[in-house]
């Protein structure tokens, strides 16, 4: 039941909520105005919350110490080849492991789960002379593959599975009925409704990708090859010290794709989760 | 239209048997109801004839076909699921069309059966809508309306009505048997709604336990209970029961004897089960004596929940009653009425 709240009390919620998003809102706020600031402002004390004095030259400049565009392009790319196999693979081994009954069905799927509890530093160095093996080293196959069959593909998995299984059982049924077979069946009806969880599995695999950080370092070495995390590192003066202003314009550039589709689809990314049993 | 024939058809879940040996006769065209009460194992045989559950032991056939191995889209069933099961993202019309598309009808021909199958229902203002727009008898109706879409040669019901509320499910059990009327299609439908199986149907089969208990027309099912367990689940209120001995001056119960009919005589000495349907009795001055514990008033009859002998027991009449609890009065058993059942209850003695 909803209860409506007195003004006083209403602004007082308000007013607390505001005090605890400032540690959430303030880096990214910090981000961007130290963007636009000249370096020698950054660091002044008292620190200046709202800049007066603007220099956008900064952006000007990410594009030309290193081949910026091209990079956001490989993180484009990388991202959204690896959104759309990731979607389609944890989609299709969910639907299995929720919808498909076969002897040790919920053996395999904890054996798969298992694959969360790894952490990448450990297997990245088999991955390394794996990749290597393949002459797949300074190529962005790597980046491709090992989120597809990797981690973040593990936990989609669960996700698709966990709003398969809530998904009436009789709506296959009818469509069993109706004339179609176990593919169609999933991809005419189970998939168009599984939407709030696909688009749940496409955000958080979109950033997982996007802010992929130890592999691009581990398997590229040729900067027109970089993504954008390893590219911001590279932001740095001849002495090796970071240009911080550039490279919080670098890092603003490479923030703003992610806002954009979390505003876009947050809806769904709740309702996919809510879905799936999650707990945000 | 096709007729269908359950011959000794069995099925384990494991080494649970859930149905045993089951088999029914279904002619061409007709209407037959399965009822019983939950876990009689009523959805899961349609659920076999449909396809959706694979038949452990016996022979399906629809039409003069063996259908047990054959996938559910291959036994020209259409089927209407308790939840209706339409296809939330798609419209009416998509939901009516999908089966004809996957079927590989023209666009032609399947724009032709749904403008039919939406006319018969009157869902024509309805067919770019959501089921999720629609409300609950409106839902019913697209359901119904996807399975005569196809024109197939059985239709299966699997309790199509608990959803709704009293009133519209009066409508829909209408607007479901009119269709029959009209389509003259084979139909098979599944309620745990006694009510439902006898006002609908041309043949009820009772289930228990996974066996069939008693076949036939719903009168007759009424009339003459083969046993005690359909006397018990057919009529509304629930015949009254009394255990009791056959003698020759009559049933002889705790605290009364009560009048037998003739033929009963054969078994006496015998320990039986005395039923009478509450509306079967009536009052009479030389009746029996019954102490009244409770007095219902319909508007259209009475029912009256009384003490006869030691039993309690129902009355329903069709005077407007005036006792009041505790008061005594008199009623006698319609003698063409009575239905005596063996001590176990598994068989009729009259």
């Amino acid at each position: 039941m909803r209860t409506e709240l007195s003004p006083r009390l209403k602004l007082f919620v308000y007013g607390l909520m505001c005090v605890l998003a400032i540690p959430f809102v303030f880096p990214t706020w910090w981000m961007v105005t130290s963007s636009i600031k000249p370096i020698s402002q950054i660091f002044a004390f008292p620190p200046e919350i709202i800049p007066h004095s603007f220099d956008f030259s900064t952006y000007r400049q990410v594009f030309e110490l290193q081949p910026f565009a091209q990079q956001y392009f490989n993180s484009a790319y990388i991202a959204l080849i690896v959104t759309a196999g990731t979607m389609l693979f944890s989609s299709m081994a969910g639907y299995a492991f929720a919808r498909i009954r076969f002897p040790g069905a919920n053996l395999l799927f904890m054996v798969v789960l298992l694959g969360l509890l790894i952490p990448s530093e450990v297997t990245i160095v088999p991955l390394f002379q794996m990749f290597l093996r393949f002459k797949m080293i300074n190529t962005h196959w790597p980046l491709i593959l090992v989120p597809i069959f990797g981690a973040p593909s593990v936990f989609a998995t669960f996700v698709m599975r966990q709003f398969f299984i809530a998904l009436p059982a009789e709506l296959e049924e009818a469509a069993r009925v109706d004339g179609l077979g176990r593919f169609k069946i999933f991809w005419t009806i189970a998939l168009p409704l599984a939407r709030p969880a696909l688009a749940a599995v496409a955000i958080f695999t979109f950033l997982s990708s996007w802010n992929l950080y130890l592999e691009p370092i581990v398997f590229l070495s040729s900067p027109e090859k970089f993504t954008l995390p390893q590219a911001l590192t590279q932001f740095v003066d001849a002495y090796g010290g970071p240009m911080w202003n550039i490279q919080l314009a670098a890092a603003t550039l490479t923030a703003l794709p992610v806002l954009v589709v979390f505003i876009i689809a947050q809806r769904q990314f709740i309702e996919g989760l809510a879905h799936s049993g999650l707990k945000g | 239209m096709a007729p269908v024939t359950l011959t000794n058809i069995k099925k384990f879940f494991g080494s649970a048997e859930i149905i045993r040996d089951v088999s029914i006769d279904i002619a061409d065209g007709e209407f037959v109801a399965l009822v019983g009460p939950s876990g009689c194992g009523k959805s899961t045989i349609l659920r076999m004839i449909a396809g959706l559950e694979p038949i452990t032991g016996g022979r399906l056939k629809i039409g003069d076909r063996i259908v047990n191995e054959l996938e559910p889209k291959d036994r020209d069933i259409a089927m209407v699921f308790q939840n209706y099961a339409l296809y939330p993202h798609m419209t009416v019309e998509k939901n009516m069309a999908f089966s004809l598309e996957h079927r590989g009808a023209s666009k032609a021909e399947i724009a032709e059966r749904v403008r039919w199958a939406a006319d018969i229902l009157g869902l024509k203002d309805m067919l770019q809508r959501r089921p999720g727009q629609l409300s609950g008898g409106q839902r019913q109706r697209v359901a119904m309306g996807r399975a005569i879409v196809r024109d197939p040669a059985v239709f299966l019901f699997d309790e199509p009505l608990s959803n709704l509320d009293a009133k519209l499910r009066v409508v829909m059990r209408g607007e479901i048997k009119g269709l029959h009327q009209r389509l003259k299609t084979t139909t098979i439908y599944v309620t745990h709604d006694q009510v439902e199986a006898m006002t609908m149907a041309d043949k009820v089969v009772v289930l228990n336990a996974g066996r069939v208990e008693q076949v036939g027309a719903p009168l007759d099912l009424y009339d003459r209970p083969a046993n005690r367990f359909v006397a018990g689940f057919i009529g509304s209120p629930s015949m009254n029961f009394i255990e009791g001995t056959i003698t020759s001056e009559g049933f002889a119960a705790p605290g009364m004897t009560l009048p037998l009919p003739e033929a009963v005589h054969a078994h006496n000495g015998a320990r039986a089960t005395y039923g009478i349907r509450p509306e079967h009795f009536s009052l009479s001055p030389d009746g029996l004596p019954a102490i009244v514990s409770l007095v219902e008033p319909m508007g259209s009859e009475t029912q009256v929940t009384m003490t006869l002998g030691d039993q309690p027991v129902i009355g329903v009449f069709r005077e407007r009653l005036r006792a009041t609890a505790g008061e005594t009065i008199h009623v006698a058993p319609d003698m063409s009425a009575l239905h005596i059942f063996s001590a176990d209850g598994a068989t009729r003695l009259n």
